[in-house]
């Protein structure tokens, strides 16, 4: 069954005076891949966060599955988060984090899921290397393993590719072409590596200062198009 | 829950046990306190009845105060807390994953600490000091179920050290006098001349207050945890 159909409604985040997120409505349909894109500091990590149940917003509603992610735990076991920071412990090898995360989620068949996700993302020699001593790259791997462990039905990714080499940005590319091909998996992905995706988008939002100042459909086109349409609407920013 | 606590636990033991950064210092602080105020005051005899059970506790809170700092360092690190968050369990399963942990860290340190405290106070081992496991474990859950809230409170702060023990130490005033009070009741029972029950009858009112305390606190920062981890 597929999972993970995303509604915003007039979803605002407010610092203080600074609304970083500002009346943003969106729908995103299960199984599609939507690109956030917007320069720096438009919100679109902390909208991401939203998404992800992490940050309440102050006004607007939320639903990930019909369910409010930030309260319901249905609602966020089907949420997989690949954020800016790896989320994984230093002390603790490759495996253990693996094999931490799958407690978590109550996976049953946890260390064959674990082994499994380890050799998607080409760790099995380093699974018990501690997180802390392994290379940037190879950390982004791990942590797009973690985020990925328990088949989420939706999957948040922050600059996925930062910290990858060719070889492992092909590979994820690969491994969100398998996820669009079998729409199981809604995928929002923020990046400025557009090249990377480029094939494998249905939708573009772009925000600029809080606000979704764009939402399209993306129904393919060549990359210097997609990135036209990603910068049309930062101009001024 | 139980899932949850048991995974966070667990985790936080293979942690520690790599690391070491918590359960070494606060056993090393422990004895220095003891070493100090025992060179300080050249302790012995009839001194541990009068402020043996305040040297033991300042020595378990103020090392207690170290090992709470670190209940959310590593969380912080390459922001695994937010893992936590995003996992389904539920945020009181956080609580009291780190709750447990802490007082179990305490419960190790007073533990290895209390020979060394027998040695340099003069205390003769004896089964009186079998009301002296209660107590201690009682006065160092006060501590934890407290001391766990704040340190969520301030492990985003950039003066968490100082913060901490300004929030702990008030709160764990009254908890830390009735914990004294039993502790000197307890040593009190050691002297040769005492004889009796092996739980004397005046420890009983001081341990029912600390119990009560324990199991207040406990519930008032399981239904504040999810509150606190927001802001």
């Amino acid at each position: 069954m597929t999972t993970g159909a995303v509604r915003l409604e007039q979803v605002t985040k407010r610092y203080g005076a600074l609304a970083a997120v500002n009346s943003v409505d969106l729908e995103i349909e299960a199984g599609a891949l939507l690109l956030m894109a917007g320069a720096n500091g438009a919100g679109k990590s902390t909208l991401l966060r939203i998404l992800a149940g992490l940050i309440r917003p102050t006004q607007g509603r939320v639903l990930v599955n019909g369910q409010p992610p930030h309260s319901s735990l249905e609602s966020r076991a089907e949420i997989g988060l690949l954020s800016h920071k790896n989320l994984l412990y230093d002390t603790l090898t490759a495996r253990e984090n693996l094999l931490f995360c799958g407690r978590l989620y109550g996976l049953e068949d946890r260390r064959e899921t674990a082994e499994a996700a380890l050799a998607n993302v080409g760790m099995s020699a380093r699974a018990d290397t501690p997180v802390g001593t392994l290379s940037r790259g190879m950390k982004q791997r791990l942590a797009l393993a973690r985020a990925t462990l328990h088949r989420p039905g939706l999957l948040l990714l922050d600059e996925p590719f930062e910290g990858l080499d060719r070889r492992a940005s092909q590979a994820l590319s690969q491994r969100l072409t398998d996820l669009r091909a079998r729409r199981e998996t809604t995928v929002v992905v923020v990046t400025h590596r557009v090249d990377e995706v480029v094939d494998l988008v249905d939708r573009v939002a772009v925000l600029e200062r809080g606000r979704l100042c764009c939402d399209s459909a993306w129904r393919g086109g060549s990359l210097e198009e997609l990135q036209a349409l990603c910068d049309s609407h930062l101009q001024g920013v | 829950m139980i899932k949850g606590v048991v995974a966070i636990l667990w985790k936080d033991l293979r942690v520690e046990w790599r690391s070491r950064e918590r359960l070494g210092p606060m056993v090393v602080f422990v004895f220095l306190i003891i070493l100090v105020f025992n060179f300080s005051f050249e302790l012995g005899g009839s001194a541990l009845h009068e402020i043996g059970p305040g040297v033991l506790w300042s020595a378990f809170v103020f090392a207690g105060l170290f090992g709470l700092n670190h209940t959310f360092a590593t969380e912080l690190d390459n922001n695994c807390l937010d893992a936590l968050m995003l996992a389904p369990v539920s945020h009181s399963s956080l609580y009291l994953a780190k709750m447990l942990g802490n007082l179990l860290f305490l419960l190790v340190v007073e533990l290895l600490s209390l020979p060394f405290f027998c040695l340099f106070f003069n205390l003769s081992p004896g089964l009186y000091l079998v009301p002296l496991v209660a107590v201690l474990t009682l006065g160092a859950s006060c501590l934890a179920s407290v001391g766990t809230l704040f340190a969520a409170m301030s492990s985003n702060s950039r003066l968490r050290e100082f913060l901490l023990p300004l929030l702990v130490l008030p709160m764990i005033y009254p908890a830390l006098i009735w914990a004294v009070k039993a502790t000197a009741i307890v040593f009190e029972h050691s002297r040769p001349s005492t004889t009796g029950a092996f739980w004397p009858g005046s420890l009983t009112e001081p341990v029912s207050f600390l119990l009560v305390y324990s199991i207040v606190f406990t519930t008032l920062a399981l239904m504040l945890f999810d509150q606190v981890l927001e802001d």
